[in-house]
């Protein structure tokens, strides 16, 4: 027997896209909000509400540590954890390129429903659209979620203040290095497991620690450099950086090494930047250290006045120098 | 009573003798040095000089013009290092003819490109040989494996250069050179000494942690209190007195010395490498008869001043502004050893 | 000019050895190198081993100290 693909059928919106709906997308995204109308009916408590959307296309769409279906449900938590919001119900849609395989497609779905339910949301609504061969590079998803936010929380990229620590959850640089290695025939073997995560219980335990955070975001592409830049610019501040307590694994930095990369610049998909002030650094990292995807959390730097919007290194031999601003492709060099 | 030792960043920190010029003609020095900040610590009478060492930043703009060449008008797949994907040529650089439609695919090694090419028989492979001593070699073992597998759709475009002559086209731009540690790594200690015992000329062999730039330049400023010339191995790990003769005799097989382009230093004798007539099967010059490109820099950019340390990245008019490292005018803002680009990304 | 890599060698076979530079591993030419072992480092450029290394940068600058006092 033939392996079973997704046909032009399967998006006509006869027959055959109902039986994808049911025997794939209904079948593993069940829950009573499961919605088979036009459009899922919710309600929500008083408060405020956090929303977000984030379309994911990533080749392969499969990789050491997730799939582009984890990644879809990881990135909008993670957006909407960042704004300390909980994450209650997602939507997802699909564009699926005609002859992609079924079991693919019910690997990306059950994967998807695993983490959702990890992450504590539900998933409520979906689309499918099926493209012609060679109009879409295998899947592409996009989801979108709504959270409520967590009472007396309020965290930006606007509100780093001078004397705040700057933390990241977990050593840096997995999931660009994992892709890289899967996407370019270059020879490198590594055991290197991109941190895809649902990172909703790695805020929230923060959160219980103390409300007092100013700045959470997911270090995903440009990585932990980038962000800062942009946490830089959004508050008005500096931001000093000790290079040699960045926490990077030895097989991320072997390769980094052969290819001449900084980590720094590597995405991450389950790994934040937190920044609170210094008083509660302690109590953060006590808690951070106890959870499942946050056992590497370590301090980088601090927020100054001085040198704003720009990221200061502090190098090994103890001098300072600017952090080369990120921007282009990356691209393995020899010089 | 025994006075402590100072250590390699105390000598400098305290020199305080006569003003010293020190040139680093190697771009991972230059990249490293900014990178941990050493200029930082230098005391004023120490003068850190980028030379000519980025194989990126000497390539001239024909070169670049050339490949672009083979990927749009001749349909080939080109290989090449990541370093070159962004250096601008006449009209575009190559990632210019990658958006274009041209095959052009980075590889890590030049004998990826030869299994490139074993592995697509209908496509012409053409890699990209850049570099100095410490690269050549490879190019030249992909040539020798390419022949040896009988591949007719693999050759090179070689812009491969040496340093020595380099060297003497510098003398009297620095009172001391930081010799580049991998590329005596198979050239050995002989030339370098030669030329401080010869020719006045000083420098010493250095590696590229951070223990090791500095213990070079503390061994540079206690050399030349003597006020002689002097060479020193500071790179003793990894640098034998005799190199690798391995190395030497494979480049002297298959590739020959040739004049050669340097952007901004002009034409310097003798200071190139091509392949030998036994081996011209594997020119894609002769291959696909490359017309002779005569290759239009950007007027405005200064780079050629820049390499050879007669002004600061920024003297140049463009510097930071028309030329960034996202918008590069000259290669010296292209390449991560770019004395611009370093300049622009870590300065302060 | 030239990125090198410092690594271990934890095997050699027909003129190629793989190296393994914490936890990253690569095949590269060993040809410029004679009697590779595994066991032995080895500086590397561009999927080429060029030298191999003797000693740590610790005890190689302590000595170029030593040499200047």
């Amino acid at each position: 027997m033939s392996e079973k693909k997704v046909t032009l059928a399967h998006g006509a919106g006869g027959r055959q896209t109902a039986e994808l709906i049911r025997e794939v997308f209904q079948a593993h995204f069940s829950n009573p909000e499961f919605t088979a109308d036009d459009a899922a009916v919710l309600s929500v408590e008083k408060g405020r509400i956090a929303m977000t959307t984030d379309g994911f296309i990533v080749s392969p769409y499969e990789f050491n540590g997730g799939n582009i279906g984890k990644l879809s449900i990881c990135g909008t938590v993670n957006d909407l954890a960042c704004m300390g919001a909980k994450p209650l119900y997602m939507t997802c849609s699909f564009i699926i390129e005609e002859g992609f395989p079924m079991d693919k497609l019910e690997m990306i779905a059950a994967s998807m429903e695993k983490t959702a339910k990890e992450a504590g949301v539900r998933i409520v609504a979906g689309d499918t659209k099926v493209a012609g061969k060679g109009q879409a590079d295998h899947i592409f998803i996009t989801t979108a979620g709504i959270g409520r936010i967590e009472e007396g929380v309020c965290t930006s990229g606007a509100f780093a203040k001078p004397g705040d620590v700057v933390i990241v959850t977990g050593d840096i640089g997995r999931h660009g290095c994992t892709i890289l290695l899967e996407r370019e025939d270059l020879g490198i073997e590594a055991d290197i497991q991109s941190d895809c995560a649902p990172l909703w219980g790695t805020v929230e335990s923060m959160l219980a620690a103390t409300k007092e955070i100013h700045v959470i975001r997911d270090a995903t592409r440009g990585g932990v450099g980038t962000v800062l830049y942009e946490i830089a610019a959004e508050s008005g501040v500096g931001i000093s950086l000790d290079a040699q307590a960045l926490p990077v694994s030895g097989a991320v930095r072997g390769v980094c090494g052969m290819l001449g990369l900084d980590p720094l610049y590597l995405a991450n998909e389950g790994t934040l930047v937190v920044i609170a002030p210094k008083d509660k650094a302690e109590v953060l990292l006590e808690t951070l250290h106890k959870g499942k995807y946050s056992a590497k959390a370590a301090v980088i730097g601090e927020v100054t006045e001085e040198n704003s919007g720009k990221v200061v290194m502090t190098t090994e031999i103890g001098a300072q120098t600017l952090l080369p601003q990120p921007g282009g492709e990356l691209l393995p060099r020899i010089c | 009573m025994e006075e402590k030792k100072k250590t390699a960043k105390e000598i400098i920190e305290s020199y305080d003798g006569p003003k010293l010029r020190i040139m680093e003609v190697c771009g991972t020095h230059t990249h490293e040095i900014f990178r941990l900040g050493i200029r930082k610590i230098l005391p004023e009478n120490i003068e850190l000089i980028s030379g000519p060492g980025c194989p990126v930043c000497v390539t001239p703009v024909s070169f670049i013009d050339e490949a672009v060449m083979l990927a749009l008008e001749k349909q080939a797949a080109v290989c090449t290092f990541g370093d070159l994907i962004r250096v601008p040529g006449t009209k575009m650089s190559l990632g210019g003819a990658r958006a274009e439609g041209g095959q052009v695919k980075i590889v890590y090694t030049p004998l990826d490109a030869v299994d490139y090419a074993a592995a697509h028989p209908e496509e012409q492979v053409v890699f990209l040989a850049v570099g100095f001593e410490t690269t050549t070699p490879g190019a030249c073992l992909a040539v020798k494996k390419a022949k040896e597998q009988g591949l007719a759709n693999f050759s090179i475009l070689t812009a491969n250069k040496t340093m020595p002559n380099a060297y003497h086209a510098l003398k009297g731009s620095a009172d001391a050179f930081l010799y580049p540690g991998h590329v005596n790594a198979i050239t050995g200690e002989e030339e370098c000494r030669r030329l401080a015992l010869e020719e006045g000329i000083s420098g010493v062999i250095a590696g590229f942690t951070a223990k090791e730039i500095l213990t070079a330049l503390a061994v540079i400023i206690e050399k030349s209190r003597t006020g002689k010339s002097f060479f020193v191995n500071c790179y003793p790990r990894v640098v034998r007195p005799e190199g690798n003769p391995a190395g030497r005799e494979l480049m002297k097989e298959v590739m020959e010395e040739c004049d050669t382009e340097w952007r901004g230093l002009g034409v310097i004798p003798m200071s190139g490498m091509r392949l030998k007539a036994a081996y011209r099967d594997y020119d894609a010059r002769i291959k696909f008869a490359l017309p002779k490109i005569e290759g239009r820099a950007n007027p405005a950019c200064r780079c050629g001043e820049v390499l050879q340390g007669k002004c600061l990245p920024s003297d140049c008019k463009v510097f930071g502004k028309g030329c960034t490292p996202q918008h590069p005018v000259g290669a010296c803002m292209v390449s991560n050893e770019g004395t611009c680009s370093a300049y622009y990304q870590y300065q302060l | 000019m030239c990125v090198g890599l410092a690594a271990k060698v934890v095997g050699v076979k027909n003129g190629m050895a793989v190296v393994d530079a914490s936890g990253a591993k690569r095949e590269v030419s060993a040809e410029l190198l004679d009697e590779l072992e595994p066991g032995d480092y080895v500086m590397v450029h561009a999927g080429v081993a060029i030298a191999k290394i003797t000693q740590d940068d610790e005890s190689e600058t302590d000595d170029l100290l030593e040499m200047l006092s």
